[in-house]
């Protein structure tokens, strides 16, 4: 099977852009997992559509605004009413699209749509505010909650994986902007760029 | 030791020593020196020139009000004007010049236009140039004459060409209690509020916490005051719920509670860190805010009060208590009020000589004469200073002065002075608070607006509610902080502080009036007399006064002239000050570096849109062109070729044998759903429900209104899922459009619009050659004709990747887009071409794409240009009668139908020579006289098809003008030709070629 | 100006786009009644204080809101999604 090519090319490349003092406050990656899709529920089936990607992931996914939840190989969050963003392993695909039937809702693949890019470390909270007008502190922002927001051109949805952890999914054709101006903002507190982990 | 630095006191380090530069000269300073301090302790007392009269000027002030000692920053080959030296940390390398003076700050001839002051009044400019002024000096041309005189002497620093390389950012931040100020009642604000578990953010303008505290003398709990303040600082900044920000000014409050500040992170430092910014804008979002932005001190207007020498009290105290700086060695004292007399006794005890207290009030309260005797100084009580001497202050003239009638009486009397301290009394800093809204209260006792009812969330604290003392500005402090949070104001005692008792409130004298010019705003120029010269002429409402006079509109907006103005107009009109009022202000606070409100985004700051592909058009040779956000193919270059010679070259391989080229970047949406076909037959204007599955149909939209939106193909993948195509420009447009009608018009319809533009790589292959390509790399699916008809979709495989073909043509070739994956993109293209090699593919940009579509006739963005109708473009075809659609109800309305509108032609050049787009058709005429108009040039290019010139045009009448003769007008490129008009159907109008 | 959105909580007016007055209604597409159609198209009131009308959160979830808006304070005086049958879903009241 061929390879997938990442959208980020020659600009992704393992290095370590420490500041001057020696430290890096965070690391970025490309992480993006080799299935994700949108799948929607029509108006008044957030609780059917939650448990239909429940059954295929095994996330228990409330239903509430934001809401989202991170399992093994399996992410989800909730990116409008009635709409989620799902991501995980290639077998999803089927599965999903047979979990959610017409008269529940359609999934959309976007399995090549989307870049995952991940940015983690003690001062991640601080880089991302620097380009998304959201509360990322963790009493706002909890893990696995998840985000619809924008830099700009460029929109973005952003599911917290970690404590100290963000994973920020971005159309494709803006992947290698958005890696740009990520570095740029991480700079000041020094970066590490490590190999994706997929 | 620098002659004016006294020997002990001051936040600064004397151990250490910094150099810097002023005017070319070098000088030495200390570490915690501003530019403003470190040259007053070298008794450099002549700063800049004034705005208007170039009148020799000095520092006035000791923070953000400072209106006189505005100088450039010179950094490398960055000049940044217009900084107050009061705002600017010495640092090593520092150089600064002055500014507004020629040829130098010493010897300047600008200064001669004092002499001519008269003519420079308020309102110069509307008199000069708009009024009646007689013969050759009325109007515009006089006006043009004269600018570039006026200009170069008006004004203040002159910015530089270089471009600045320092970065930039921005800042989003949350908090529940956002505190303004970081004085005595800012830091009590904050320890409440994040003693209470609250995220708090603490922001102070200056380097240093503490304000007053800094230079108040005082003491807090028994320490001093700064310590105190120092103290509380370090616990506060400890804390993991508060975030303290110093050298942070907050410059304007916006709805939704929302703070704006710039935070200047490195313009102290000699030289920023990688990564590190120069200023970062911060946008705050703050549950509640405490406003503790202190107070302002007013001068007294009087004649010569701008002489270098002349300062704020307030102001020199600062500089002895927390830069160990004695600003004069003759110090004198001019006030309507007690808190003068501080700095009196703060002078004496740093080592200056008080030569004279002059004090408007015919008594003052036994703490200020006790302060006084601490001076060493008999106040001159009921008496006024009058005038003054010296390029640099060297003499002041004192009378008898009635503070009740403001009448003058007795001798003038001349007292040698090399620095004169004068207070006003004081104004809250309410700039915020009128920002957020609600209208500024006088009060009579204080002599100041007091902050308006709050519009917003806010609260405050300290000077800024016309607190006097620091007991006073301790408790609300803290008692704010429980507030922000919900809780009640606390009954425990606040720290005990010890300071002289004073009274607050001074004697309502704004002006002396004696003869000479009295500025009233000492950066614009502004004098009393230009005041009363405005309410004579009828400029009564503040708000006139203020544009009329440009009365507080100079960078300091009015920090220090806005009461004193005030007070002056309501005298000539006879009205209380209440009853005239303030001007509201607005943001910003202070000025904010341009830089910081562009954040990152500065020189090529749009993000860059790459197809898949997008490696592979480098590595060979595309030349890029940027199309929206997109960066496409333009042509694809071989060395010698000009960029006709290139495209010219690829489309004629196309019609000849084949060609790919990238169309990823066409706008694709998902429509899915039991209800897709019916919405895709409500927003187009032709029929989808009858698209049998497994085919595509070329589709136009209209707008509401009728006139043509967006066209392209759509693909019925299956029963209820639609793969919609739109043209790359409209792809964000077309999807809010089906968005605002699916959530608005249409709730009930059961569909889903997903945006998967970037989920597919696209190539299109097309010309005779084009199917023997696909057989030569697609498996898992026949392409011949009978599988794949024309408008027909088959789903394969082309090296192991699954791809979807349709059978679509733009180019009027046989020709096939091919979608895959899109991170697959690459190597499928790679594989086409691979595949294409044996029948000489190439590949081909956005130029021979134009040329092939031109050919045929087929309209593009230059024609559904938003004017356009369907029948304009003969799209008539496409307009089903059988249904309504968007526009249906609109689209045939007289105008839209009228004969003589522009509609699409062709164009052949009769004289061999290009046509561009843009140029107009005339019908007579020549280069320089052509006639009217009869419509434009849409797109033009060189047709390897008919080896001529060729052109789209949008002319009135349209098809009724084909076989006749115009000439293209083009006089900005100094083109003028014959043209025939044509069918747009130039090339193979009949369609054989793309069923080939 | 902030726009609390039900979906996605409060956020900068940037991430919004004004989709017009929600006060008319649309003709029936089939009619030609060009005034009604016209009324639709371009007349629009302009009241200074509470307005009615739509953002589309288009840099976050893409639903339109239904606002009141005072146009004089900005004060938002309600918001709920255009779409009814998303608010009885149980987004934020």
């Amino acid at each position: 099977m061929v390879k997938r090519e990442s959208p980020l090319g020659p600009a992704l490349r393992p290095d370590l852009h420490g500041r001057s003092d020696g430290g890096s406050g965070v690391t970025l990656s490309e992480v993006t997992p080799t299935f994700m899709a949108e799948a929607a529920a029509w108006p008044g089936g957030k609780k059917i559509l939650a448990a239909a990607i429940g059954d295929v992931t095994g996330l228990a996914l409330p239903a509430s605004p934001n809401a989202g939840a991170l399992g093994a190989g399996a992410a989800a969050f909730s990116i409008g009413p009635e709409r989620f963003f799902v991501a995980g392993s290639e077998g999803f695909a089927a599965r999903l699209a047979a979990a959610l039937p017409l008269e529940t809702g359609t999934v959309t693949d976007l399995s090549h749509g989307r870049t995952a890019i991940r940015i983690a470390g003690p001062r991640a909270e601080w880089v991302l505010s620097k380009l998304f007008a959201i509360d990322f502190s963790a009493d706002a922002f909890a893990v696995a909650e998840g985000r619809a927001t924008a830099h700009h051109d460029i929109t973005a949805q952003i599911q917290r994986t970690g404590a100290t952890q963000f994973d920020i999914f971005v159309f494709r054709s803006l992947a290698r902007s958005f890696w740009r101006i990520l570095r740029e903002a991480s700079a000041e507190v020094g970066y590490e760029v490590l190999s994706g982990e997929g | 030791m620098s002659p004016r630095r006294a020997s002990a006191g001051g936040l600064i380090d004397r151990g250490r020593s910094i150099g810097f530069t002023f005017d070319g000269r070098d000088y030495t300073g200390h570490p915690g020196d501003t530019l403003a301090s470190a040259l007053l302790a070298n008794g450099v007392r002549l700063v800049g020139r004034s705005f208007k009269y170039h009148r020799p000027r000095g520092i006035f002030a000791a923070g953000a009000d400072e209106p006189n000692a505005l100088v450039t920053v010179l950094k490398d080959r960055v000049r940044e004007p217009n900084i107050p030296a009061t705002q600017i940390e010495l640092h090593e390398g520092l150089a600064a010049e002055s500014q507004n003076r020629f040829p130098t700050l010493d010897v300047d001839i600008g200064a001669l236009g004092q002499l001519a002051g008269p003519l420079l009044a308020a309102g110069f400019y509307y008199k000069t140039f708009m009024g009646p002024v007689i013969g050759p000096l009325r109007g515009t041309r006089f006006w043009m004459l004269c600018e570039r005189f006026i200009r170069h002497a008006a004004g203040l620093g002159r910015a530089g060409y270089a471009p600045d390389p320092a970065r930039y950012e921005k800042m989003n931040a949350f908090c529940d209690v956002l505190v303004v100020g970081a004085g005595p009642a800012g830091l009590t604000a904050a320890e409440a509020a994040a003693k209470a578990g609250r995220r708090v953010i603490l922001i102070e303008q200056e380097p240093r916490t503490g304000g007053s505290a800094n230079w108040s003398g005082e003491t807090i709990s028994g320490k001093p005051a700064r310590d105190w303040a120092t103290a509380l600082s370090e616990r506060l900044a400890a804390r993991g719920n508060l975030r303290l920000l110093t050298r942070t000014t907050a410059w304007g409050y916006y709805d939704g509670n929302t703070v704006a500040a710039l935070e200047r992170v490195s313009d102290h430092l000699p030289g920023a860190a990688e990564g590190v910014p120069r200023h970062r804008h911060w946008s705050i979002h703050a549950g509640k805010v405490v406003l503790a932005s202190g107070a302002l001190e007013c001068p007294i207007v009087f004649p010569g009060n701008d002489r270098p020498g002349v300062m704020l009290a307030g102001a020199v105290r600062r500089y002895i208590g927390e830069y160990g700086v004695l600003p004069g060695e003759k110090l004198a004292v001019f006030t309507n009020n007690d808190s003068a007399y501080h700095a009196a006794a703060a002078l004496k005890k740093a080592g200056g000589a008080v030569i004279a207290i002059i004090d408007v009030r015919p008594e003052i309260p036994s703490a200020a004469r006790a302060l006084a005797e601490e001076a060493g100084v008999a106040p001159l009580l009921g008496h006024a200073v009058v005038g003054t001497a010296g390029k640099r202050l060297s003499k002041i003239s004192v009378q008898r002065f009635d503070a009740a009638t403001g009448r003058l009486s007795g001798d003038v009397r001349p007292i040698d002075v090399d620095c004169l301290t004068v207070s006003g009394g004081w104004s809250p800093a309410i700039h915020l608070a009128s920002q957020a809204g609600g209208d500024p209260v006088w009060d009579e006792a204080r002599l100041a607006f007091l902050p308006p009812a709050p519009r917003q969330d806010w609260l405050g604290a300290g000077a800024f509610t016309g607190a006097a003392t620091t007991a006073e500005a301790l408790t609300s402090g803290r008692d704010a902080g429980l507030k922000a949070v919900g809780k009640r104001p606390s009954r425990a005692k606040p720290p005990t502080v010890k300071a002289p008792a004073i009274d607050p409130h001074p004697a309502p004298v704004f002006e002396i009036k004696a003869k000479g010019k009295a500025f009233v705003d000492l950066q614009h120029d502004v004098t009393a007399e230009d005041v009363r010269l405005a309410h004579r002429e009828g400029f009564v409402s503040v708000e006139h006064l203020k544009r009329y006079t440009t009365l507080g509109m100079a960078t300091d907006q009015g920090k220090t002239s806005n009461v004193p103005g005030l007070a002056i107009m309501a005298e000539a009109r006879g009205l209380p000050i209440g009853e005239v009022g303030t001007t509201r202000f607005r943001p910003p606070f202070s000025p904010v570096s341009i830089g910081a409100l562009a954040g990152e985004r500065h020189g090529h700051f749009k993000p860059d849109r790459l197809t898949p592909m997008h490696d592979w058009h480098v590595e060979n040779g595309a030349r890029m062109m940027e199309v929206g956000l997109w960066h496409r193919p333009m042509i694809y270059g071989e060395p010698g070729e000009t960029i006709e010679q290139a495209y010219v070259r690829e489309a004629a391989a196309v019609r000849r044998s084949v060609g790919i080229v990238d169309v990823s970047t066409l706008g694709k949406i998902a429509v899915k759903g039991p209800d897709a076909a019916e919405f895709l037959d409500r927003v187009y204007t032709n029929t989808f429900s009858t698209l049998p599955g497994g085919k595509a149909r070329y589709g136009l939209m209209l707008r509401e209104d009728g006139i043509a939106f967006d066209d392209g193909t759509t693909w019925r993948l299956g029963e209820h899922d639609f793969l919609m195509t739109t043209t790359t420009a409209n792809a964000g447009r077309v999807m809010q459009h089906l968005e605002y009608f699916l959530d608005i018009v249409w709730p009930d319809l059961k569909i889903h619009l997903t945006s998967v533009t970037d989920q597919w790589a696209g190539a299109a292959v097309a010309g005779p050659n084009a199917r023997k390509v696909l057989e030569g790399c697609v498996t898992g699916t026949a392409v011949d004709t009978e599988a794949l008809p024309f408008m027909g979709i088959v789903h394969g495989d082309i090296d192991g990747v699954p791809v979807v073909i349709c059978r679509l043509s733009f180019s009027g070739e046989l020709a096939y887009e091919v979608y895959c994956g899109a991170g697959y993109g690459r190597h499928v293209w790679e594989t086409l071409w691979q595949a294409g090699v044996p029948y000489g593919i190439v590949p081909y940009g956005m130029e021979a794409l134009g040329t092939l579509r031109i050919e045929k006739g087929h309209v593009a963005g230059a024609e559904i240009d938003g004017r356009t109708t369907a029948r304009d473009l003969y799209l008539d075809w496409v307009l089903s009668k059988k249904k309504p659609f968007i526009g249906s109800a609109l689209m045939d309305r007289e105008g839209l139908i009228d004969r003589n509108r522009l509609r699409l032609v062709g164009l052949l050049s009769l004289d061999g020579q290009p046509l561009d787009s843009g140029a107009h058709i005339v019908e007579s005429g020549g280069l320089e006289t052509p006639g009217r108009s009869i419509g434009h040039v849409t797109a033009a290019c060189y047709s390897p098809a008919l080896s001529k010139y060729i052109g789209l045009a949008l002319v009135k009448g349209g098809k009724t003008r084909h076989g006749t003769r115009a000439f293209v007008s083009d006089p900005l490129r100094k083109r003028f030709g014959p043209v025939e008009i044509a069918s747009h159907h130039f090339f193979d109008p009949e369609g054989r070629r793309l069923h080939g | 100006m902030l726009i609390p959105c039900p979906h996605c909580g409060t956020r900068e007016m940037s991430e919004f786009s004004y989709q017009g007055d929600a006060t008319r209604t649309r003709p029936d597409p089939a009619s030609a009644d060009m005034k009604a159609w016209y009324d639709y198209l371009y007349n629009r009131p302009n009241p200074a204080g509470p307005h009615r009308e739509y953002w589309q959160h288009t840099g976050g979830c893409r639903t339109h809101l239904l606002l009141t808006r005072d146009t004089i304070t900005h004060e938002i005086l309600s918001v709920a999604f255009a779409r009814a049958g998303l608010n009885a879903a149980g987004g934020r009241p």
